[in-house]
């Protein structure tokens, strides 16, 4: 399995981290911006890592950084109401303190991406651990060749980070938005992710990595997609979603075939964990 | 700890010296945890006297059957393994990890990062053994570290015993890992008519042993320890065919046999709860009556139990076949992966104590049985 | 006329041997429709089969009380009024050309006629029709599954405590 790229600390280690900033996204999901009260904590992480933040008494929730990574003095969490954990903190203010522990997991494969295009694609959330992965983009532009983000969505305000777009759009990424239910004044495209990317022409699939996260489904098609492009499982790079209760590999909570989630993922290359995503309920 | 080469030295000791080496560890500031009769069933307990050793009794193990017998003799160590396994006192049951307080300051955290006990084990299996080397590995020598499991091996006393037979149940042989104690502890017993023939596995070992004045190993002895020890090997009868194991079952993923399992089993976690390797575990919240202190709690959770895949859309492993699946195909296949062992040492406990008489190695067998999806 | 490369890359041409592409290539006339402009109307009789090269093209279908509800985006490389070579002609859907679009664009009678004089033909333009259905059809399910959709209501997780775990078994 891929080697974990997480600096060892004692599994439990716990910062505190005050909530400074809260940005609304959607009607259900919110940036949050997480403060160490200990300002000697720098808050680095590597593109597509998660953290597991902790709510007393209530529990921990694995989220993924969606941040930029250079900046280290907050980590940036985009987080979708939905659990126990994830409602609670949607009701909490500006200024409450939780628990912290991280980061954990593997990251997007930099050194792989690096002098290559991209094909980014992503669905509803799945954006929010992609973008620490454009913010790097950004910053090492001239690292990268063509670079493609595809990010599809339910509904037009279900699209994460709007006004983000243009800005990426001035660094030459060519960014393209699609949903299934459009609303009346929705001008932009209607239909699943995979039929943009059946529409690209790339012009050296065999230098081209897929990058994605979404809906195992999503993925799985769009990664047939890819295929058709010439774009191979093992340039293919998923980032799945399990239960997840440890983050260090002893709980065995998130197992997916021989798959850590937590340690070996949440980044993977898709030929290695195909076999087991095509096995139901596994 | 215990050094992993085996120092060939042999000497032996009466039985009635067996006290004196409970109290020569229980001078050095070790807790001795050793085999003891509770509720019809010989378990893993604290002890201080070799009164409290299960004197004279056995077991009797089968698919979903465990039954105490007396002994014809005063055997200290005539059973096989009980429903218990020390992994209880390695990874126990309930522990608590962190306690956060909520202070002017917001909630501040702190872990639990020591635990200063020092256990003696007393009366090991070699299945045992291996059972331990198999969770060294998962807490110990991945990426990351379980800092309190690090600690408490560290300090760990292993005081082995030889099977002298085994359960119905067994089958080490098909595991590599027994029933002749090889590697992985201080001292090594088989009990013999007049004594014990022990030997030394470290050097702490030898220096606790020389509390019970032992002898070198006349001939006699040490040829009525090989008849003990070969006993065991005589006695095993279950199989499992390990030949790759791990290549049939993942090409098996689909076989229609994990429904025909699934149908029996009850998913009551029994396996999991006796197995000595089986890790998982999930954290509870404990709080205080206002909310002000919370300890979270590690306790062992199973892949059998419905909520332990469930995410924010509902279980991932929605009905019993495929947690059997999960259970057998970890266990077996990709604990290879992940930690370059089986999962498995072949102790038997999980068919004596499934309450339907599920049999591990009939269900690998039948699952060979047909071929590949 | 030169054959625009936008349509030779695409999916559909791509798949065709070059003697056969060359005849179809006889038959293809490039064409632009200004942004707005209906393409074809569902319900009527249109007569062309085309080959989008630049552009998308919003399909929607009427529903009443609701309007015209959007269900798919065209955009290069893609087929647009495959009805017209499958079902009689009549359109399934209104297309709209979102900006100014342009597509190689074939009189569906001469092509048909053209598959059915010459099956080795007709086999090909039928092949690559199908897989570009085939791809819509499996997009329109991914679709339909809903897959963005938050779950409805979390299920209730019971207490860890009173579990198999708890007590030493």
């Amino acid at each position: 399995m891929t080697t974990c790229t997480t600096t060892p600390q004692p599994p439990w280690h716990t910062h505190t981290v005050r909530i400074t900033e809260i940005v609304t996204e959607t009607d259900d999901v919110a940036t949050y911006r997480l403060v160490p009260t200990d300002p000697t904590i720098t808050t680095h992480f590597t593109p597509g890592q998660f953290n597991m933040l902790y709510l007393p008494g209530v529990g921990e929730s694995a989220i993924s950084m969606s941040g930029d990574p250079t900046q280290t003095d907050a980590w940036m969490h985009t987080i979708r109401a939905v659990g126990n954990v994830t409602r609670t903190l949607a009701r909490m203010p500006v200024g409450e303190t939780l628990g912290l522990r991280g980061p954990f997991g593997t990251g997007w494969p930099l050194n792989d991406l690096q002098g290559n295009d991209l094909v980014i694609v992503a669905g509803g959330l799945g954006l929010a651990p992609l973008r620490p992965l454009l913010y790097h983009v950004l910053h090492h532009r001239a690292d990268f060749g063509r670079v493609c983000v595809i990010i599809g969505a339910r509904t037009p305000v279900g699209l994460l980070y709007p006004v983000e777009y243009d800005n990426w759009r001035s660094h030459g990424l060519d960014v393209s938005l699609t949903v299934d239910r459009p609303a009346a004044d929705w001008t932009g495209q209607v239909g699943v992710v995979t039929l943009l990317i059946d529409r690209l022409r790339l012009p050296r699939p065999e230098q081209t990595h897929l990058v994605m996260c979404g809906p195992e489904v999503m993925m799985k098609y769009a990664a047939i997609s890819g295929r058709r492009l010439g774009i191979t499982d093992d340039r293919t790079w998923v980032s799945l979603e399990r239960n997840m209760q440890c983050a260090v590999g002893f709980c065995g909570h998130c197992q997916l075939g021989p798959a850590f989630l937590c340690k070996d993922g949440p980044v993977l290359r898709y030929d290695r964990i195909r076999p087991y995503l095509s096995v139901e309920a596994l | 700890m215990p050094s992993n080469s085996l120092t060939a030295t042999e000497q032996s000791f009466p039985k009635d010296r067996l006290q004196r080496l409970i109290d020569a560890l229980r001078s050095r500031g070790y807790t001795v945890v050793g085999p003891r009769v509770d509720q019809d069933a010989i378990v893993y307990d604290e002890l201080d006297s070799v009164e409290q050793l299960p004197r004279g009794w056995t077991d009797e193990q089968g698919p979903g059957h465990y039954r105490l017998k007396r002994r014809d003799d005063e055997a200290l160590f005539g059973y096989v393994v009980g429903p218990h396994s020390w992994k209880k006192i390695l990874f126990p049951p309930r522990e608590t990890v962190l306690s956060a307080e909520k202070t002017d300051r917001g909630w501040q955290f702190i872990p639990r990062a020591t635990d200063p006990r020092k256990f003696a084990l007393l009366g090991v299996r070699a299945c045992e053994l291996a059972a331990i080397a198999v969770q060294d590995r998962v807490f110990m020598d991945g990426p990351h570290r379980n800092p309190l499991y690090a600690e408490r091996r560290q300090n760990l006393f292993i005081i082995a015993v030889n099977c002298t037979q085994a359960a119905s149940t067994c089958f080490c042989t098909s595991m590599n890992t027994g029933p002749r104690c090889r590697a992985g502890f201080d001292l090594a017993l088989t009990e013999i008519e007049t004594g014990f023939v022990c030997e030394i596995g470290s050097e702490r070992g030898a220096e606790v042993l020389a509390d019970c004045v032992p002898t070198a190993v006349d001939v006699e002895q040490s040829r009525a320890a090989e008849t003990a020890r070969q006993q065991a090997v005589d006695q095993i009868i279950r199989h499992m065919d390990t030949d790759g194991l791990r290549e049939a079952l993942l090409s098996r993923l689909t076989h229609p046999h994990w429904r025909d399992v699934g149908e029996r089993c009850l998913s009551c976690t029994n396996c999991t709860m006796v197995c000595p390797t089986c890790f998982c575990s999930s954290v509870t919240e404990v709080r205080d009556l206002t909310h002000d202190r919370v300890d979270r709690d590690v306790v062992w959770d199973s892949c059998f139990n419905p909520d332990f895949s469930t995410m924010s859309s509902g279980p991932v492993r929605i009905d019993t076949a495929a947690r059997y699946r999960q259970w057998l195909t970890h266990k077996l296949a990709t604990w290879h992966d992940q930690f370059e062992t089986s999962g498995c040492v072949g102790c038997g406990r999980c068919i004596t104590w499934c309450p339907v008489g599920i049999d591990i190695t009939a269900e690998v067998a039948a699952l060979r049985e047909s071929p590949a999806a | 006329m030169s054959f625009p490369d936008a349509a030779l890359q695409s999916e559909f041409l791509r798949g065709i041997p070059p003697q056969v592409c060359a005849q179809l290539k006889a038959l293809g006339q490039v064409r632009a429709f200004p942004p707005g402009c209906v393409i074809f109307a569902e319900g009527a009789i249109h007569t062309d089969f085309h080959l989008i090269t630049e552009g998308h093209v919003r399909l929607d279908m009427l529903v009443p009380c609701r309007g015209h509800m959007a269900i798919l985006t065209a955009g290069p490389g893609d087929v647009l009024a495959w009805s017209a070579l499958v079902c009689q002609s009549v359109m399934t859907s209104t297309a709209v050309a979102l900006e100014p679009v342009k597509a190689v664009t074939f009189p569906a009678d001469a092509l048909r006629q053209l598959c059915e004089q010459n099956h080795e033909i007709g086999y090909h333009v039928m092949r690559q029709l199908a897989a570009a259905l085939s791809r819509r059809l499996v997009a329109t399910r991914l679709q339909l599954l809903d897959l963005f959709d938050a779950p409805a209501k979390p299920r209730e997780t019971p207490p860890i405590v009173g579990r198999p775990g708890d007590d030493e078994c």
